[in-house]
């Protein structure tokens, strides 16, 4: 307990040198502008930015990084309220009620409740990484291979079959990531696979170019083809304000959002769809009947205040798993391990011996970034909302000239470009017939991964698939992926019947 | 969020949503094709380099076929209806398709900077047109291409100068 508070002030001293400060903001301040600008998420933005990491050290990058990525999550909860059309997934539950509420002329209210609600979840999260990741990190060290391609198999499960409305297109999205995940040479015996005499397939696809591509590129195309017809509607600020009855009816929302959120942001499950849909459904059925009304009418500021908590408390909770495992359970974690990959830099639990400075820093960071973010998010939330004025072709033609830097600066092939392009289409049909793009992501970083875990794993085993069900821990693992896998098909099959 | 029972509503969706079975079913032959040639020695492991891509490939053709068959019994289950318009503007997507296409093949030539305003102009041109505002006359074309220019050469200074990232100028002296 003690070393953990040696190592929390020595990460501070180090976070709170001017130079990371500068970077701390230029991070959270980045995230909120592309928070709030609809298109651009934080995955994008920390994949097209990967390129400094040639020049910029670890620590700085990564608290850069990690401003972008919180950021982001304050500035989506803007756009969702003002505008109706999250940038994150994360935020789409917040558009349900926050929208209504701006509707009704309470726009300053619904964006207070949510940014100070996104403080409180931050920061109680922050803490609860402080206290937990090290202990995870010391228990983690005992993980032979089994467990991690079990542990990677569950991440694999919940990203494409819980999340998403399909569990079949969920899967095909996942199995095309993999196969991305396929190309370049094998990690084990140096063999070349799939790349068709083609010099540029040998490194592997960047998971960079698949982001940018599947994300950016994509949605540039389909604004183009399906939305210019699609009415723009923004509603009008109020001042950012909170009753007394409002702080009344928000602060158990942000403590039980926290609750909700977190544990789910550190479980490979992922994601921070459930949690905030869970939070909102919580707030709902907790509501007194009164402001029960107020849901889906003119607006409850609980189910803004629950759900941006849950947002908040996921996404720092995701940081868990990437930090001790390093395991990434949403595509920005999963930029990020890349980023650090680029460094030379192995997640996993050896993390906090092997580079405490820099993993202290990061979790000090986040303490600071989280009061930067108030002080961005509430006194000057007028700022951001001018960004909302930039009109839409201008912003998406732009955003193709950022998403071209990221991809070409990578390793300088145009090759990759009409690469980039390719995926764009690909994510145009891919968001028409309602297929998730995140399991192509997580496939893609992480597939590599099982696989030399897996056949590390038979190694131990020598040659024989029991070393996964002999072993306690990965037995334990293989029946939780069986059960999310089969238990919602069960749930559904009971309702069928009763009804 | 649709029951977990109900199909994909709109017909017109039939024929995209088999296109997607079948191009899932044409990356698993691929795949196979491919894992033909990939030599299966094991080592200590008992499987080799060539054992994931058949798997998936194995994986994926099954999906592609589930997929078909969703299709053939009423379309896609638990289907989110897209967001925007039924039917979809091909002449913008190709103004931007061009402009992403001609930065890539320019890009070497031309340079960053005039490959991306390029690429500015002609996506900002299709987005335009697929609001049903007028493309751009002239005047309007050289002021999207300066505009283009404003985004594209900060960003091009930003990465060469102070992050030392190595991106394609007319000159070598990283300014233009």
């Amino acid at each position: 307990m003690m070393d953990t508070l040696t190592q929390l002030l020595g990460g501070f001293a180090t976070a709170g040198t001017p130079i990371n400060l500068l970077w701390a903001f230029a991070g959270c301040a980045l995230g909120t502008a592309i928070g709030v600008l609809p298109g651009l998420g934080p995955a994008v933005t920390v994949a097209m930015l990967l390129p400094i990491t040639g020049q910029v050290e670890p620590t700085a990058s990564m608290i850069f990084f990690a401003g972008i990525y919180y950021g982001a999550m304050y500035g989506g909860s803007t756009t969702s309220i003002l505008l109706n059309t999250p940038g994150e997934t994360g935020t789409m539950v917040t558009a349900l009620e926050g929208f209504k509420m701006a509707k009704s002329g309470r726009a300053g209210a619904a964006l207070a409740s949510a940014a100070i609600g996104s403080f409180v979840a931050g920061s109680i999260a922050t803490i609860l990484v402080t206290l937990f990741a090290p202990l995870l990190a010391e228990f983690a060290v005992q993980l032979g291979p089994p467990e991690y391609f079990c542990l990677m198999l569950l991440a694999f499960t919940t990203v494409s079959a819980v999340l998403g409305q399909s569990t079949l297109r969920g899967l095909t999205a996942l199995f095309f990531g993999l196969a991305l995940g396929l190309i370049g040479i094998d990690q084990i015996t140096a063999q070349v696979r799939y790349t068709a005499g083609v010099l540029e397939f040998m490194d592997g696809i960047e998971v960079v170019l698949v982001a940018v591509g599947l994300f950016a590129v994509a949605e540039a195309l389909y604004n183009a083809l399906y939305e210019g017809r699609s009415p723009a509607f923004m509603n009008k600020m109020t001042r950012a304000h909170m009753t007394r009855s409002e702080w009344r009816r928000s602060w158990p929302a942000w403590l039980r959002g926290t609750a909700i959120g977190f544990p789910f942001g550190t479980i490979p499950a992922g994601g921070t769809e459930i949690p905030t849909f869970l939070s909102y459904a919580t707030e709902r059925k907790l509501a007194s009947p009164e402001h029960k009304a107020e849901f889906g009418t003119v607006g409850a500021i609980e189910g803004v205040a629950g759900p941006e908590a849950a947002n908040n408390a996921a996404v720092t909770g995701t940081l868990v798993p990437l930090l001790t495992l390093g395991i990434p359970t949403s595509v920005t974690a999963a930029i990020l391990l890349s980023a650090l990959q680029n460094y030379g830099i192995n997640a996993g639990p050896q993390l906090f011996q092997t580079s405490s400075t820099l993993v202290w820093a990061l979790i000090a960071s986040l303490y600071i970034g989280n009061v930067m973010l108030l002080v961005l998010n509430l006194p000057m939330v007028g700022l951001w909302i001018k960004l909302l004025k930039i009109p839409r072709p201008q912003l998406y033609a732009g955003i193709l000239i950022f998403a071209t830097v990221g991809v070409y600066g990578m390793r300088q092939s145009s090759f990759d470009l009409f690469l980039m392009y390719g995926l764009g289409l690909l994510g145009v049909v891919m968001r028409r017939y309602d297929f998730p793009t995140a399991p192509v992501i997580v496939g893609l970083i992480l597939g590599p991964m099982a696989e030399a875990q897996m056949r590390n794993a038979l190694s131990i085993g020598e040659g024989s698939f029991m070393v996964f069900f002999e072993r306690p821990m990965s037995a334990t693992l293989l029946a939780v992926v069986v059960l999310v896998l089969l238990v919602p098909r069960l749930l559904a099959r009971r309702v069928a019947v009763a009804q | 969020m649709t029951t977990p029972e109900a199909n994909s509503e709109n017909p017109n969706h039939r024929p995209g949503q088999l296109a997607m079975g079948i191009g899932a079913l044409i990356v698993a032959a691929v795949l196979a094709w491919g894992a033909m040639d990939i030599p299966s020695d094991a080592g200590y492991a008992g499987v080799g380099p060539n054992f994931l891509p058949w798997v998936i490939s194995a994986a994926l053709g099954l999906c592609g076929v589930m997929l078909i068959r969703e299709v053939l019994t009423g379309g896609y289950r638990q289907m989110e209806e897209p967001s925007g318009a039924a039917r979809g503007d091909w002449r913008a997507l190709a103004w931007v398709s061009a402009g992403v296409l001609l930065n890539a093949a320019l890009i070497t030539t031309i340079g960053f900077i005039l490959s991306c305003s390029l690429c500015f102009v002609l996506a900002v041109r299709g987005l335009r047109a697929s609001e049903g505002k007028p493309a751009g006359d002239l005047r309007q074309t050289a002021k999207d291409a300066v505009t283009g220019m404003l985004i594209a050469a900060p960003v091009f200074w930003l990465f060469t100068q102070l992050l030392a990232v190595n991106l394609p100028g007319i000159t070598a002296s990283g300014w233009i």
